[in-house]
């Protein structure tokens, strides 16, 4: 006999769970009651967001289920943003909640929201218990569901009555499937259809997503983007999944992409995607974006094709299938010699325009603090100007070091996620990147890190500003900087040590003087060497930009350049 | 007008799921009707897209789990006419004196 608190946390060792993130409230009281000697790691998060985003970045760093539990109500709806987030970047995420007692259902009973519904949308897959006995069938469901083919989250709402209620268990079950998804791995030909067009093709590229990371397909890419050896770039969440160093790779492509990037995608007649939804960000007017090519889409979920723009030859499957499907073609086939067209668009008469700008010193800094990281870290940003200035410089090859909030854009996200990730690898160097309103979204979770003694690295690049839109309100709203001043900001160091956490400022005069510049080396060493959380604040320019920027709706051909004006 | 039927497992939420891909995209329902249909359910919808868009919806349907098949149908002007005409209507709602009265209580 096992009461059903006890049978949940049984069927979550089943799939594999050893650490949860989570929030305790009273319809969930049973399931933390049951907690101790489970063999489940619980950690208390300062909020449901925090709980969720660290879930998140546990996952996003192993690609293993991340779960987290919140009570009704809520509890639950503070989940709310963490799950579309998850449903955006395909990360495998597992929620439970408490839900008011069966027979309340329905009423407005105290701390009642109907989660089913609100997260319906948000979900891969969802349910709400009706019996203690379907317990095990459908936590085994639903971690099935949240792992396979395309990831994301899964939503389990168990009544409290029900988590308290006795039942004979037999054990955890296992899920099979109901059917396979006719879609996937039935296009045996595609590989000499792709072939074929490279042949044809006079100025091929390729595009690199997250699905290549997901799929764990990072390898085979390579050693097919090596054979192709043609113009390449990545999104934001493909970033770390080519060698940064090939001498074919472009970087990230984009509304803040590089201008060898967008160009090449631009003028490119064959449009190789791997993995990629090619969104808004990615494609800028879709009706202009690659306007001469024809496209190959590599995807595993039929729903993401054709969204914004129509491709010529979908290859719907698992990277890790098709494309050694296609290395195989390519290998034997006398590729065209595209050499050439790759010095056109990898030449240096593509880069960018030599205009530092006032976000040099912060790019610097930021270079700075990638140069310090061991091969193994992690980094994560938040979201704003940092991100992609981030992303502009970051320049390992890691297929999970680069961690971001990059299709729902929540602020906020950085610091919690980063404690799911040095939980998940321990003795590994993790470092969060977050701007001053980003961090102060989440900033009640420096008591979580400091709890649990987390050594991660967390950086503010404090411009006293939200930054991307005032960015956008400088250059689109003629500078009516309307409710995004943050002058008033705490004392961000301050903070830090009520929470009992080593911080520092740099401010970025400090760091172009060149008189200082030995000292501040010296503290950026000492910040990554130490074994103890730590938090550095840099001042920036408030008006300092991300640029190349392609405005919103603009063709990609369309990025403007930072003038040399003083501001 | 496009009409669509799909067949599902009636599991909690897959018709809502199904509805829901129609309606995120601004799209208006004129007709659907649900049934359950030998070992499973079916829905039938009837619904104004282009040729875009119903590539889209049913990618986005196969793509929910529970969504056994989908398949695109000729537009029939018998579905447009009852979407229009023949359907049976709901009560009125509360006129605005009725909701003004509740709204105090």
């Amino acid at each position: 006999m096992r009461n059903g608190a006890q049978i949940v946390l049984e069927c979550l060792r089943a799939e594999g769970v050893n650490l949860a993130f989570g929030y305790p409230g009273g319809a969930i009281m049973p399931l933390y009651d049951a907690l101790e000697g489970s063999g489940i790691s619980h950690v208390l998060m300062r909020h449901e967001q925090g709980a969720v985003f660290a879930a998140e970045g546990y996952a996003r760093a192993t690609g293993r289920v991340g779960v987290a539990i919140a009570t009704s109500g809520p509890g639950a709806t503070n989940l709310v943003t963490g799950i579309a987030d998850a449903k955006m970047d395909s990360v495998p995420l597992v929620c439970i909640t408490g839900q008011v007692r069966s027979p309340l259902i329905g009423t407005d009973a105290f701390q009642e929201t109907d989660v089913f519904g609100v997260t319906l949308s948000l979900t891969k897959w969802s349910r709400l218990v009706r019996a203690i006995e379907d317990l095990p069938g459908i936590i085994a469901e639903g971690f099935y569901w949240a792992r396979s083919g395309r990831p994301g989250p899964v939503v389990i709402d168990i009544p409290v009555d029900i988590l308290r209620a006795g039942a004979d268990f037999c054990g955890p079950v296992s899920f099979i499937p109901p059917r396979i998804s006719e879609h996937v791995g039935s296009q045996s030909t595609f590989a000499a259809t792709v072939s074929a067009l490279l042949q044809q093709a006079k100025k091929p590229v390729v595009l690199v997503g997250a699905g290549a990371r997901l799929s764990g397909a990072v390898a085979d890419l390579q050693r097919l983007l090596d054979l192709l050896n043609i113009p390449t770039f990545a999104t934001v969440h493909g970033l770390g999944a080519v060698k940064q160093d090939s001498p074919y790779y472009l970087g990230m492509v984009g509304m803040h992409g590089t201008r060898a990037a967008n160009m090449a995608l631009d003028e490119t007649d064959l449009l190789l995607v791997f993995g990629a939804r090619l969104d808004d960000r990615v494609t800028g007017d879709p009706s202009r974006f690659a306007p001469h090519a024809k496209i190959v889409h590599f995807e595993i979920d039929p729903a993401q094709l054709d969204r914004v723009r129509t491709c010529e030859l979908p290859v719907i499957g698992n990277l890790a299938e098709t494309i050694p499907a296609f290395y195989r073609e390519a290998e034997r086939t006398q590729l065209p010699d595209f050499s050439a067209w790759r010095a056109v668009a990898c030449g240096a008469a593509r880069a960018e325009p030599r205009n530092p700008g006032l976000a040099h010193p912060t790019k610097s800094f930021l270079q700075q603090l990638f140069s310090r990281m061991p091969k193994d870290g992690t980094f994560l940003a938040d979201v704003g100007q940092h991100q992609m200035w981030a992303a502009q410089c970051y320049r390992a090859s890691s297929p999970r070091g680069f961690i971001t909030s990059g299709g729902l854009g929540a602020m906020g996200f950085a610091l919690p996620a980063a404690i799911g990730v040095q939980l998940a690898k321990p003795g590994t160097t993790v470092l969060s990147i977050s701007g001053d309103g980003g961090f102060q979204m989440n900033i009640q979770e420096l008591a979580t890190v400091h709890r649990l003694d987390l050594p991660i690295k967390m950086v503010i690049i404090d411009n006293k500003y939200l930054g991307m839109v005032r960015q956008w309100q400088e250059l689109f709203y003629k500078r009516n900087y309307a409710e995004t001043d943050l002058s008033d900001n705490p004392d961000f160091v301050e903070i830090a040590k009520a929470y009992k956490i080593s911080a520092a400022l740099i401010t970025e005069e400090e760091f172009l003087d060149p008189a200082s510049s030995g000292e501040v080396a010296r503290r950026l060493d000492r910040f990554f060497a130490s074994s103890q959380p730590e938090l550095l604040v840099f001042e920036c320019h408030p008006e300092a930009n991300v640029y190349p920027m392609v405005p919103s709706g603009a063709a990609l051909s369309e990025m403007i350049f930072e003038v040399s004006e003083e501001k | 007008m496009h009409v669509f039927h799909l067949r599902y497992r009636n599991s909690q939420g897959t018709l809502m799921r199904i509805l829901t891909a129609v309606v995120r995209r601004t799209i208006d329902l004129a007709y659907v009707q649900a049934e359950p249909s030998e070992h499973a359910h079916k829905v039938t919808l009837l619904v104004d897209v282009n040729a875009k868009q119903v590539g889209q919806l049913c990618r986005d349907w196969r793509a929910i789990v529970d969504v056994i098949d989908v398949r695109p149908g000729v537009p029939i002007k018998e579905f447009w006419d009852y979407a229009h005409v023949g359907i049976p209507r709901p009560p009125e709602s509360v006129g605005p004196i009725e909701t003004a009265r509740s709204a105090t209580a």
